[in-house]
Formats: C-alpha cells, sequence, structure tokens
C-alpha cells in the first residue's frame, strides 16, 4: 500500500482493518486491505466496479468474514457492542411495493423507545422521531410508505434512519445510487452538514470522484488492495487514479473543497 | 348449525388459524415468500399419506413432522448446493405430491376416495387435537410475531440494515420459517392443500388495496382472515361444499370489495 501522506496514522481511529484477505470461489476480492478510519473525519472509498469496496464495508460491519486478518472498531469493541455506534445506509432497501410500511413506522424500528410502535399513538412516535426528521427537512413524509419514496427522499430518510441513535460511525454504501445529478450534489452537502453537527466519522463507498475532491478529508482508492491513501489532494493525482481503475483518468478539480 | 360439536370445532379452527396465515402473509408477500407456503402446503399431501398408512386416525403430527422435513430439505439444499431457490422449491413440491398420491394410490379402504377432502378442505375431518395444536400455535405464532414485530419488519426492509440494528438474522430467519411451516402443516386440514397460499396471501393483498400503513394493514388483515375464516365454514356447512373454496371465496369478495373503494380512498387522501 502506498501512502501519499502519513499524517492520518497519528489521528485517533474509530475502526481499523488489518491484513484483510477474501476470495469467493478462489477469487481474491480483497488482498492485505490495511486501513484505519480516523475520529471525526470523511474518509471516502473509491475504486472501480468489482474492486471490492461494498464486501470491504460488509467486513467492518460483520456481515462478511475475511479469510484472513483482523477488523478492529472502536479499539477492539466485540462487534454486538459496536454496531450499537455505528449507523448504516445501504445502496437501496429491498422493500417490495407491496409493503407499505410508512417513514413513521421505519425510523421507529431504529429507537429502543418506540419498539412497540404497533401498540403506541402517533403523537408519542413523532415525539420521538420528528427531531429528526425536521433536522433533514422531512417532516411532511412520515405518512408516506417508504417503497414510494423518490431516490432523494429515502437517502435522506435513510440517513434519519442511521443518526436517530447518534452513531460515532456512519458507514454511507454507494448514497447516490438511484439519485439524479442535483439531488447527488446536496446529498453530499447534506452529509457534509450532518458532519459539522454531529462530529462523527463518516465513510463514503463512491466512484464519484468529483464529489469525493469536494467533500472527503481522506480517501482511500481500493482495487482489491489499496492502491494508495490520502488527502484528496494528494490521491487525484492522474497516477494514483490509473493504479485504482486500471486506466488514465483525469481528476476533477474544483475550487471550493474541504481543505 | 351451532349445536352440532364438528361445527364448533370448525369454527373455532377457522377463527385461530386464518387471522395467523394472514398475520404471517403480511411478512411472506412482503418479502416475496408465497411459493415457499405452496411448497410447504403441497408437501403436506406426503404428510398426509404417511400419517395414514402408518395407522394415525389424525395426520396433522405425521404433516407437522413431514412439512418440518421439506422446510429443512429446502433450506439445505439452498445452502449446500448452486440451485436456484425455485428450482429447489419445484423440486420439492413435485417429489412430495408424487410420493403422497403414491402412497395413496396404495392404501386400502375409504381413505383413497378422500383425496378430494385433503385437496380443499373439510370441516368434518376437523377433530379436537386439530382444535388444541390451532390453538396453541395461535398462541405461540401471535407471541412470536408482536414480540419481535421490529425485528420481522426490519429483516423484511433490509436484511443487512437489521443486522447493523443488532437483530440475530439468520436466527431469526429460521424461526419465520419455522412459524410458517407449522402454520402452514396446521391449516391444511381446514382449507386444504391447494388453498393454504391464498390464506397467506390474499388478506394481505385486500388490505393493502386500502391500507395506507403497516399496522393499518396488519389489523385488517387480521379482521378480514377471521371474517372470511366464519363465513366460510358457515357457508360451507350451508351448501354442503368442501370448506376451503368457502374461505377463500369470501376473502376473493373481500379482495373486490376493498379493489372497488380504492379510488375513493385515494380521492379522500389526496383532497
Amino acid at each position: 500500500m502506498k501512502a501519499c501522506c502519513d499524517h492520518q496514522e497519528d489521528l485517533p481511529s474509530v475502526a481499523e482493518t488489518v491484513g484483510l484477505n477474501l476470495a469467493f470461489g478462489g477469487q481474491p476480492v480483497l488482498r492485505d486491505v490495511s486501513m484505519k478510519l480516523p475520529a471525526e473525519k470523511v474518509v471516502a472509498l473509491i475504486g472501480p466496479n468489482g474492486s471490492g469496496k461494498t464486501t470491504l464495508l460488509r467486513c467492518l460491519l460483520g456481515l462478511q468474514e475475511p479469510d484472513s486478518g483482523e477488523v478492529r472498531l472502536f479499539g477492539g469493541v466485540p462487534l454486538k457492542k459496536a454496531l450499537h455506534r455505528i449507523g448504516y445506509v445501504p445502496q437501496k432497501l429491498e422493500l417490495d411495493r407491496d409493503f407499505i410500511l410508512s417513514v413513521r413506522e421505519f425510523l421507529a424500528l431504529r429507537l429502543k423507545a418506540t419498539r412497540h410502535w404497533f401498540w403506541m399513538g402517533r403523537r408519542a412516535l413523532d415525539d420521538r422521531l420528528m427531531a429528526s426528521m425536521a433536522e433533514f427537512g422531512c417532516e411532511a413524509l412520515m405518512d408516506r410508505p417508504i417503497a414510494r419514496l423518490s431516490g432523494g427522499q429515502l437517502q435522506r430518510v435513510l440517513i434519519a434512519f442511521s443518526l436517530l441513535k447518534e452513531p460515532e460511525l456512519l458507514l454511507l454504501d454507494e448514497p447516490t445510487a438511484g439519485v439524479d445529478t442535483p439531488g447527488e450534489q446536496s446529498f453530499y452537502e447534506l452529509i457534509r452538514e450532518v458532519h459539522d453537527r454531529h462530529k462523527m466519522s463518516v465513510v463514503l463507498v463512491s466512484h464519484d470522484l468529483s464529489m469525493v475532491y469536494k467533500h472527503a478529508h481522506h480517501v482511500y482508492a481500493l482495487n482489491g488492495s489499496i492502491c494508495c491513501h490520502g488527502t484528496p489532494e494528494e490521491v487525484m493525482n492522474a497516477e494514483s487514479l490509473k493504479e485504482a481503475y486500471g486506466i488514465g483518468v483525469s481528476p476533477y478539480h474544483h475550487h471550493h473543497h474541504a481543505h | 348449525m351451532l349445536t352440532e360439536a364438528f361445527m364448533i370445532r370448525a369454527f373455532l379452527v377457522a377463527l385461530f388459524l386464518c387471522p395467523l396465515c394472514a398475520l404471517l402473509g403480511v411478512f411472506v408477500t412482503s418479502r416475496r415468500m408465497s411459493f415457499f407456503g405452496e411448497t410447504i402446503a403441497h408437501g403436506a399431501i406426503g404428510g398426509v399419506a404417511l400419517g395414514v398408512a402408518l395407522g394415525f386416525a389424525n395426520p396433522t403430527p405425521v404433516v407437522i413432522v413431514f412439512s418440518f422435513a421439506v422446510a429443512a430439505s429446502l433450506l439445505w439444499l439452498k445452502k449446500n448446493t448452486e440451485l436456484a431457490t425455485d428450482t429447489v422449491m419445484a423440486l420439492l413440491l413435485s417429489g412430495s405430491i408424487s410420493l403422497g398420491t403414491i402412497l395413496l394410490s396404495r392404501l386400502k379402504g375409504d381413505f383413497r376416495g378422500d383425496i378430494h377432502r385433503i385437496l380443499f378442505g373439510d370441516i368434518l375431518a376437523v377433530g379436537e387435537l386439530d382444535v388444541a395444536i390451532a390453538g396453541g400455535l395461535f398462541l405461540l405464532v401471535s407471541i412470536f410475531v408482536f414480540t419481535r414485530l421490529s425485528s420481522l419488519t426490519l429483516l423484511s426492509a433490509q436484511e443487512d440494515m437489521a443486522h447493523v440494528c443488532g437483530v440475530n438474522v439468520s436466527r431469526l430467519n429460521l424461526l419465520f420459517v419455522l412459524a410458517l411451516t407449522l402454520t402452514v402443516a396446521v391449516s391444511v386440514r381446514l382449507v386444504g392443500i391447494l388453498l393454504v397460499t391464498p390464506m397467506l396471501v390474499i388478506p394481505a393483498a385486500s388490505a393493502r388495496n386500502v391500507c395506507r400503513n403497516l399496522r393499518q394493514q396488519i389489523v385488517l388483515s387480521l379482521v378480514i382472515a377471521a371474517v372470511s375464516g366464519i363465513a366460510g365454514v358457515a357457508g360451507s356447512y350451508h351448501l354442503v361444499s368442501p370448506c376451503g373454496p368457502a374461505i377463500v371465496m369470501t376473502c376473493v369478495g373481500m379482495f373486490l370489495v376493498t379493489l372497488a373503494c380504492r379510488p375513493f380512498l385515494r380521492r379522500s387522501i389526496r383532497s
């Protein structure tokens, strides 16, 4: 692994992987992947399709057991306890259109206080859930079936859901898949605002280089193994990206990035 | 009608089992598991035949054991082969039907002619043991579903998300499959092998037509299923017809009513 810079090595980390190896059907997917997720930073995990980004995220969440190597969450807290401190936004829900779970009911699934939502009144639920929805300007969506939301609305609801327990680490897997371009822009701005307000660590799995350049503090470029990592400026040089993507790529240059 | 003991037994079993099927049906439809229910229900013909061949007067316990064997085979084949779930289900479904039919054709006595009752249900076949099993199952499965409602709902929404929220996904999946297998196996006696799946699907689908959230859907599915069960058993008695079709036709009628109400409700929601 090439470290384009080493200044983040000294920062306290919320999660790290040490020498992860994983193969599916003899085909290696992750090769000796070691990374550290610094506390209170936005980290982007970039790489082409099939580069192992989602698999790495699944290893972090305990959804996938690596063949070898180790995942350490919050300095070695057992997975079950660590999950209480993690928020996760998947690419999409598997909801059938037949399933008319309302946004209010969906949010209620996250909290212990609203676990028995079936027997609770609407006002009692809203008392506990509305603040989170208001933060994302989604109060009007509470009665809508979640399977009928637009891509952008669904992403906001999923973020509100994952923040209900005030996690220390928020993992987002290709969060803008299914969202149109203007929606994408405002979504990344929202993530940045959420990060600034809640001061948690954020991991963004993305292939959108321009957004990463603008919004991440630190970038890991993955293509089976970690090709390089560092600040967006350091990683976004043609050589590093060429390694990650296996092709020549002209990096995007935005004038108003985070650093 | 209510002075006859077999009718009271049939009403009780309908009141226990129809709402239970509907309750599980809400999750079966959302998780696209209808074919699973169909496989277990059709597999029950093997259990009925085996029970009768082994000399059981009431084959329900053998049907339950046989259905568990079918469900376990399904899960094992899914996990240990590369076969698609649909393929595994088709294999088990056709295998169980064939085994049951061969066994039934080898049986001596009147039972061979009872295939009609096995396929479509029979209120006369509901014994005291069936009432006790249905009542116990109703309690057990209702407690399971309502105490784990949030976890089951999360599981239907997204398994990975459920895991991150602390749900033991594989254990809950297994418990749900067990509850579904038991309910389907026990319901076969009342509504028949061919008509268990509609009891899982139609109440939930009818409620879906007019409801706006999951709580409403669960409550209305339970009501539709209970009314269909009672009306179906009564209809079966008066029309001297098999029980399953009478229950399912009531359900279909309710589906049509909810479908007709749908445009009006939509208009009122918009305004």
